[in-house]
């Protein structure tokens, strides 16, 4: 049988997601800053690309490459709609759609994990 | 590093400090809109104004917000002739403040727009940690 990597994936997703809350709360606790430049996360998808997995050793003479497993998400600074005379460029309807967008994919995330745990609780309780 | 979810309620909750800050300011600008000096020709309120900067915090790489400075406004006063009044100078004129009751209303709309979006972050953050809990619970 093969390994779930679905845990896995979706912790992962999950803390991308929060990193990314993070970051769009201090855009918007920055809204009023002169000088400030809106930032954001890379996307998960660009991030789990440039993941290097490691591949699996299924004989005894294979020799296990220890790439790095996951890259953290880097926060850097992103093209906002606008920047205002003071050379900000946070737009707040920007980063509360943002924000909508972490919440939504943050409910879809735990909301799969979720339902693949009930299932896993269902076949180990039918296998009893 | 701290939980990004807990930065995040905490970033936003220095937003709403500082915006806070900036309501006071604004408040003390309205309330002495009308105050003059104490004696003969001397100078009135003057307006404050409040900037911010980023208070980067090291740890977890998140930018929170901080109040830097509050300064005057170097605007002129208003002049108007009153000889009646105790800050009259001699030629019977008076220095009001230079506070303009648009811009002040102006300000405090945008400051309350900006603490409503931080409060905004953190019920959306809340939301989200309690989702993650209600994961347990089933």
């Amino acid at each position: 049988m093969n390994p779930i990597f679905l845990f896995n994936l979706a912790s992962r997703q999950l803390h991308h997601l929060t990193a990314r809350q993070a970051v769009i709360a201090g855009n918007v606790a920055n809204a009023n800053t002169p000088g400030y430049q809106a930032r954001d996360l890379t996307p998960f998808r660009d991030v789990l690309n440039k993941t290097a997995l490691s591949m699996a050793a299924t004989h005894a003479g294979h020799l296990g490459i220890d790439g790095p497993s996951a890259r953290p998400a880097r926060a850097a600074a992103s093209d906002g709609w606008d920047v205002v005379h003071s050379g900000n460029s946070v737009n707040l309807e920007e980063q509360l759609m943002k924000a909508g967008e972490v919440s939504r994919d943050q409910a879809l995330n735990s909301g799969i994990v979720k339902s693949f745990n009930r299932m896993l609780a269902m076949s180990v309780k039918s296998g009893q | 590093m701290i939980d990004p979810l807990v930065a995040s309620s905490r970033i936003a909750g220095s937003g709403m400090g500082a915006q806070s800050e900036r309501m006071r300011v604004i408040a003390e600008n309205i309330a002495n809109a009308q105050s003059t000096g104490q004696t003969a020709g001397s100078d009135p309120y003057i307006r404050k104004t409040i900037t911010f900067r980023t208070a980067l915090d090291r740890a977890s790489g998140t930018a929170a917000v901080a109040v830097r400075q509050i300064g005057e406004d170097k605007a002129p006063f208003k002049v108007e002739y009153d000889p009646g009044n105790p800050a009259a100078d001699q030629n019977g004129n008076v220095k009001l403040p230079n506070v303009n009751m648009l811009i002040e209303m102006a300000d405090m709309r945008e400051a309350n727009r900006s603490y409503e979006a931080n409060l905004q972050m953190i019920k959306q953050t809340r939301s989200m940690v309690s989702s993650i809990i209600e994961l347990l619970r089933s």
